[in-house]
């Protein structure tokens, strides 16, 4: 973690106004990103993961708040390397049905980026490179593919051609939101290895939204998780880290849901019970910690007055979101007849 | 159109040469039958509409012929082949022949999708039939200007005369063969109509994706406008106009119609383009940095084209019955031949209460009908033809 971010994030802060209120999505986010690193965005629906992951492709401007590319805003280059380093950005959006055009075939999606930025000469180069695209994201033989219109394909090839556009302009980070969870079970592990290995390829960066805590925890066991609740990061860190030792209450409580395959397992599995299962509106953001209303290890005239910040807790890797923890170190579950 | 250069010598020289493209490249190929067709179809095109008809014509007949001649050849770019086993470089004349034949490819899928359709084709047929009477009908068929008073039978009391042999149509109020008119008379009621459509087409498409994309301020001027014109009463206006402004083009009348007409389509491309412009497809062009001209011609209007297309037809069709209207109660000059003016003329000749003038007029009648019938069947292939969806089913 020594060498300069790919981007950074710096108390990035973005609202959208429904019915003339301001809904502030996501609130005090900072990210750094490694080139050729993994980063898992999980969180439920609604907790400003898809937001995060368009304003690092740079498809979204922040109402506040800076983002650094290669260090610097985007706004201290010149409009020709503003334009290079916003393709390095590439994201494969969630819906393989929605992500391709159905009036073009798959080899005009992939020569429309190639032309337009020179990226080869001439039609033998051009047509060389759409099949290695091609090849490279495992789908051959390239001449079945390249004539056929995107409704031909099934969704995961349509995924893999989501891709390989993606690929076309070089990018250094894809940002993949929900990228596999539009794709039948038995297709995502293909496709999640084959991510794996255009990372070890081609120096990705890759970030990762998902809901799924189990994808996360099998996709980025070699970078780091982000968990984001309301948008903001409640906990962040090496993904071993976050999976054996969670440290915010909401993290813990994910993980306790998660279902295993094995009855013995799930069987003595201690369950984490919510104090509800409802989840804030981001019209009424609870005051203090915006988990406190849920949270099982609740503290009365702390949490739900004090604004927690994301600190190092003791006894931890990761950094966590958490008042109580990141003071004392250890959670005491909330008992109500104690303060009543 | 260069209709008026029906029957010319020059027109039949043009397509013999043009012509001699298609068969020259078919005996290269070996495919005569598709040449000798492309040749005489070359030649009568040209003998109709000059060059303008005749090399359109004769690029695609070509296309056509190469398109057959290399349908059994394999292009190593779709081959089975794995990446280290092909080689991609090829001539300009074999990236040229590649071009054609996928031309050819493209007009024989179209006419493949029309013959599938059995009630489009039947449309396309149908306004094939009526474009082709117009515009070749007269080199069989010699327009009857003036009153031909001796066609009166013994004993009549007017000109009129039902259908017989010699005028399948019957005869007029002058004793004029109606047959005549009716091929004459649909030139200009049929260029004037397309005209107003496309007009009305091009407002409605440019300020329609204007206000789509560029939204807020413009979107809310050119829609407000929009709504405005559409809460007129259109074809009082018209008629009003019509007689306030005295047209001696037809260009004049189009223009006018296209100003009455774009609202409603220009409402149909906005939303239509407000749904595409939000697209996964169109935010991927935009990081992939593919600029506005890609974003609105590649992603946002080939998903809209079949739209169009339709839209074009049904305000030809509008166009149409307003343009006769306005002729069948006199309010535009009255020039002949026109359908129209049969009709307005025939009702003032009182047509309607002799039964020998049935035919007189009814026949402009049925023609408008069934013109307009033909259009509305051919706008459903149209949708099929431009949908890449069912287009590459077959």
């Amino acid at each position: 973690m020594t060498s300069k971010p790919l981007i950074e994030l710096r108390n990035v802060y973005r609202s959208f106004e429904v019915d003339g209120q301001h809904l502030p999505v996501l609130q005090d986010i900072n990210l750094e990103i490694q080139p050729n690193e993994i980063l898992c965005l999980v969180g439920e629906s609604g907790c400003g993961k898809t937001t995060t992951g368009r304003i690092i492709a740079g498809l979204l401007p922040q109402s506040s708040g800076e983002v650094l590319v290669n260090g610097q805003p985007l706004s201290a280059y010149s409009r020709q390397q503003q334009a290079e380093l916003r393709r390095s950005l590439q994201i494969v959006h969630q819906d393989p049905f929605a992500s391709l055009n159905p009036a073009h075939t798959i080899g005009q999606i992939l020569s429309y980026p190639l032309k337009r930025h020179r990226m080869v000469k001439g039609r033998a180069e051009l047509r060389r490179r759409i099949w290695e695209l091609l090849t490279l994201v495992d789908l051959t033989p390239p001449g079945d593919i390249v004539t056929k219109y995107p409704h031909q394909l099934s969704g995961g090839q349509r995924q893999r051609v989501s891709i390989a556009r993606a690929l076309t302009v070089n990018p250094k980070l894809i940002v993949a939101d929900e990228a596999v969870s539009m794709v039948d079970v038995s297709i995502r592990i293909g496709l999640l290895k084959m991510l794996h290995r255009l990372r070890e390829q081609l120096g990705l960066a890759i970030i990762f939204i998902t809901h799924d805590l189990a994808l996360a925890k099998y996709f980025a066991w070699e970078g780091r998780i982000a968990v984001m609740y309301l948008g903001r990061i409640v906990e962040i860190g090496p993904t071993p880290e976050v999976i054996a030792h969670p440290a915010h209450p909401y993290t813990r409580a994910l993980l306790a849901a998660v279902p295993e395959a094995d009855p013995e397992v799930t069987r003595h599995k201690q369950h984490l019970a919510l104090r509800s299962e409802e989840i804030p509106r981001l019209s009424e953001i609870p005051q203090g910690c915006s988990f406190h209303p849920r949270c099982p290890f609740f503290l009365p005239g702390i949490c739900d007055a004090k604004t927690p910040e994301l600190l190092q807790p003791p006894n931890f890797i990761q950094l966590a979101r958490c008042t109580p923890l990141n003071d004392q170190g250890t959670l005491i579950p909330y008992e109500p007849a104690q303060y009543r | 159109m260069g209709l008026d250069a029906v029957a010319s010598p020059t027109g039949l020289v043009i397509g013999f040469v043009l012509g001699l493209i298609p068969l020259l490249v078919g005996w290269r190929y070996r495919q005569w039958k598709w040449g000798v067709i492309g040749w005489l179809v070359c030649l009568f095109s040209s003998f109709g509409c000059g060059l303008i008809g005749g090399l359109p014509v004769a690029v695609l007949a070509t296309s056509l012929v190469i398109s057959y001649a290399f349908a059994t050849r394999e292009d190593p770019y779709t081959s089975q082949a794995s990446l280290d086993e092909v080689t991609f470089d090829e001539t300009w004349q074999e990236y040229l022949l590649r071009q054609m034949a996928a031309l050819g490819h493209g007009v024989r899928t179209s006419a493949r999708m029309l013959a599938r359709n059995k009630v489009g084709f039947i449309g396309f047929a149908g306004v094939m039939f009526f474009v082709l009477m117009s515009a070749f009908g007269p080199l069989f068929i010699e327009y009857e200007g003036e009153a031909n008073f001796s066609r009166r039978q013994p004993g009549a009391s007017s000109l009129f005369q039902p259908p017989s042999a010699e005028f399948p149509l019957g005869l007029d109020w002058q004793g004029r063969s109606v047959l005549s008119h009716i091929v004459y008379g649909g030139r200009t009621l049929i260029l004037t109509s397309i005209q107003a459509g496309l007009i009305a087409t091009v407002i409605a498409v440019a300020l329609g994706s204007l206000a789509a994309l560029l939204g807020g301020f413009v979107d809310q001027a050119i829609s407000f406008l929009g709504n405005f014109v559409l809460t007129i009463p259109q074809f009082p206006l018209l008629l009003v106009l019509a007689s306030l402004i005295s047209f001696n083009s037809s260009l004049g009348l189009a223009l006018l119609f296209a100003a009455l007409n774009w609202p409603a389509l220009m409402r149909a491309v906005r939303a239509q383009a407000l749904s595409l412009r939000k697209r996964d497809y169109v935010e991927a062009a935009v990081a992939l940095d593919l600029g506005l001209g890609h974003v609105i011609m590649r992603e946002v209007f080939p998903n809209m084209v079949s739209y169009i297309a339709v839209n074009f037809i049904f305000s030809v069709r509008s166009a149409m019955y307003a343009l006769v209207g306005l002729v069948v109660l006199g309010i535009v000059p009255l020039s002949e031949p026109d359908w129209g003016v049969m009709i307005f003329m025939g009702r003032q000749q009182g047509a309607l209460f002799n039964p020998a003038a049935a035919s007189m007029l009814l026949s402009p009648i049925i023609a408008i009908a069934v013109f307009q019938l033909s259009l509305v069947l051919f706008a459903r292939s149209l949708e099929e033809i431009f949908n890449p969806r069912l287009r590459s089913g077959v």
